[in-house]
């Protein structure tokens, strides 16, 4: 369907999404440039409240009432999907193109509808399905992502948090879309499932050629599945970068002190933390918005770093320049 | 097309057989079965205890309504003075001698306390009265009577019910379906105009509908001449069923009215913040995030997993319609059963406010053991104890 020859999948430029609350304007998401290629997964790493979950729910376009400002450009296989209206994104877009597991899978199922036609249902929509056609897709899916296929006349309380985590897997998976987003799939679940389901990622990836966005602050779970690593700070990305070179050596300060919180097994090592709060986003500081936890910030920093290009990885900080 | 999606490189052994959708339903039908026994041994004891909490809500009426039995003592104190007031009145009886006229009066009243029962202890009476109550044996009213003059509670009762209903039932119904309505469609424009009005509008409910009902016959009755001032038909009634008909639809337009203006603004409201936070459930925006059109979203993710909510409100707004409303009923003069309720109250007439009690009872507990089987309908996460759930 698409220029087969372009592997980029997805490009965003300059993507903002700002909330208006009562405290002044949340710069969620603030200017972010990106870009994925097919067949590739990228995650998205980053402390709590930095804007990675906005930024999901900007490229499905999943906005909430208080938005301020929601601009940019959010490029699919060359057609940019920002410019569509309401109406045009739900149909072409939404599942057909890009799907989304949430961040609370737990609750994301219909408690009064039985999984399978939860499951069926935007292949019924999407891809003009009949009922009967749409379940059997449904059931393909669970066997997929390993659910018992008879779990499709089930209902989402009869369920297991992970079996909840594999249906929902398998509700994202079943158009056959070009990118998955998961958002935090795997937060809730003890780290067997964890293991299991990132396999199952992978599985996924290599056996139906999906592009996947993961969204997460797990470093360690998450590195099975990466292909690149984008870090974010403050709605912005301060690091783009192969996942290889990146889990040896990455460049922003920040990068290296997420990589050092990550608890090792075998190695004598503390694990670090970061001291202070990421900062606010409403009124976000001018200059780097690391810089105030910064343990190599100099003089240089009270002005913005320019996103520096450093071989094939992308790095926003003076460090480097 | 979609076919040809349909087809993934996928490993061959998992597809090695089909599908087979009809054995998994079969499985499904099993388990039900075996349900089905759990649940008659529950709806069994369900019954009991619904029975039982019937009459123990019965019988603090009793109590209540006797006033502890004090009741009694106002009722031999009437008994005696009816008594010795027509005793006076009787020329034949005024020549007999002192100790005579005693004992003729005594004899007299002791017949009366007999007849009431009130010869026997009120706490044995107590239990003779929740028998009676609990059977609907609704019997004499003491006091009151109806308008064809029957003194059968049953009677009177009847007489008044239908009067009720035609009123309460249609402005209930209005109000419940209008509301329902408008709050969906308010919940899906949080924050628009229309929603800030309604909520700038809610505390009209403050006042009570006869308060608006007063207001509207000021208007449009005594102002404007253009509706009775209250009743139920115009009076002689007409003969022919048509115009008597439209004569009650005319009396009801001011009460019917009073009624919404009371309670519409708060009901929508009340169902648009409803709406509003089960609108906002995870599952809600994932159907958004799946691209289902709107109108999928309403009905089978905001309106499917409310049902039972809204089922709920809705027996329980039928059940009300029994009791009628005693002030708004008394300002249009409506016939109903609050008025009668009102009057019973006041002569202390046991028998008529027990009836009252003890139907609505019924029929409370009648809703209430429905709407469990309902719920188990509608809502699959309601099973009888035991059984599925894993987590």
């Amino acid at each position: 369907m698409e220029n087969k020859n372009d592997d980029k999948l997805l490009e965003i430029k300059n993507l903002r999404l700002h909330f208006s609350t009562r405290g002044g304007t949340v710069q969620a998401v603030d200017s972010v440039n990106f870009e994925l290629k097919r067949n590739h997964a990228t995650v998205v790493i980053g402390e709590s409240g930095c804007g990675k979950s906005s930024l999901a729910k900007a490229v499905l376009r999943l906005l909430p009432r208080n938005i301020k400002t929601y601009d940019g450009q959010v490029i699919l296989a060359g057609e940019d999907i920002m410019a569509l209206d309401d109406e045009t994104f739900r149909r072409t877009i939404r599942w057909k193109r890009i799907s989304m597991v949430p961040q609370a899978a737990m609750n994301a199922l219909n408690p009064v509808m039985r999984i399978g036609e939860q499951v069926a249902e935007p292949a019924m929509v999407h891809l003009s399905l009949t009922k009967k056609e749409a379940l059997q897709q449904a059931v393909r899916m669970f066997e997929q992502v390993g659910v018992p296929t008879d779990f499709v006349y089930r209902y989402a309380f009869e369920l297991s948090g992970g079996m909840r985590q594999r249906a929902a897997l398998a509700m994202s998976l079943v158009t056959l879309p070009d990118l998955v987003i998961l958002d935090e799939p795997t937060s809730a679940l003890d780290v067997l499932t964890q293991a299991s389901i990132m396999n199952l990622m992978k599985r996924v990836k290599n056996q139906l050629e999906t592009s996947f966005i993961l969204i997460t602050h797990d470093i360690a779970t998450s590195s099975e599945l990466a292909d690149s690593v984008a870090v974010m700070y403050a709605g912005q990305i301060v690091e783009v970068s192969d996942a290889f070179q990146f889990f040896s050596a990455p460049l922003h300060p920040y990068s290296r002190k997420l990589m050092a919180s990550v608890p090792r097994l075998r190695m004598d090592v503390e694990p670090e933390f970061i001291t202070g709060q990421p900062p606010s986003l409403i009124n976000p500081p001018t200059g780097c918005r690391f810089a105030a936890r910064c343990p190599a910030r100099f003089s240089k920093c009270d002005e913005e770093p320019p996103m520096l290009q450093i071989g094939d990885r992308q790095v926003k900080c003076w460090l480097h320049a | 097309m979609s076919q040809e999606i349909l087809q993934p490189e996928f490993s061959d052994e998992v597809f090695s057989q089909d599908v087979d959708l009809d054995e998994m339903r079969a499985t499904e039908r099993k388990a039900k079965r075996q349900a089905t026994v759990r649940m008659i041994r529950y709806t069994l004891l369900k019954l009991l205890a619904l029975i039982f909490t019937v009459a123990v809500g019965v019988y603090f009426t009793v109590l209540i309504a006797n006033m502890g039995g004090y009741v009694d003592e106002i009722r031999r104190g009437q008994i005696r003075e009816t008594i010795v007031l027509a005793a006076s009145l009787d020329p034949e009886f005024r020549q007999l001698p002192e100790s005579e006229r005693t004992a003729i009066i005594e004899q007299r009243v002791a017949n009366e306390e007999a007849r009431y029962g009130l010869d026997r202890p009120f706490i044995l009476r107590s239990f003779s009265y929740l028998a009676d109550a609990m059977t609907l044996n609704l019997g004499f009213s003491q006091q009151l009577s109806s308008d064809s003059g029957s003194r059968l509670v049953r009677n009177i009762i009847l007489e008044r019910l239908p009067s009720t209903l035609v009123l309460f039932g249609t402005s209930n119904l209005l109000l419940f379906f209008i509301s329902l309505f408008f709050g969906l469609t308010l919940s899906r424009r949080y924050g628009s105009i229309s929603d800030k009005l309604v909520l700038g509008l809610a505390p009209t409910s403050a006042a009570p509908a006869w308060f608006y009902g007063l207001f509207l016959i000021l208007i449009f009755a005594g102002l404007f001449s253009l509706l009775p001032f209250g009743g139920m038909v115009s009076a002689p009634p007409p003969d022919n069923p048509l115009d008597y008909s439209l004569s009650v639809l005319q009396h009801m337009i001011l009460p019917v009215g009073a009624w919404l203006i009371s309670g519409i603004f708060l009901t929508i409201y009340q169902w648009r913040t409803f709406f509003l936070i089960y609108a906002s459930e995870d599952y809600v925006d994932m159907a958004k995030a799946k691209g289902l059109t709107d109108r999928m979203i309403e009905r089978r993710y905001v309106l499917r997993p409310t049902l039972p909510n809204i089922i709920t409100q809705f027996a329980l707004l039928l059940i009300t319609l029994w009791t009628g409303a005693i002030i708004l009923e008394t300002v249009f003069n409506w016939p109903g059963i609050g008025q009668l309720y009102f009057r019973a109250i006041g002569v202390f007439d046991i028998p008529v406010i027990l009836a009252n009690t003890v139907v609505y009872a019924y029929l409370l507990a009648l809703t209430v053991f429905l709407l469990d089987f309902i719920y188990a309908l509608v809502d699959p996460r309601v099973r009888i104890g035991g059984g599925g759930e894993k987590s």
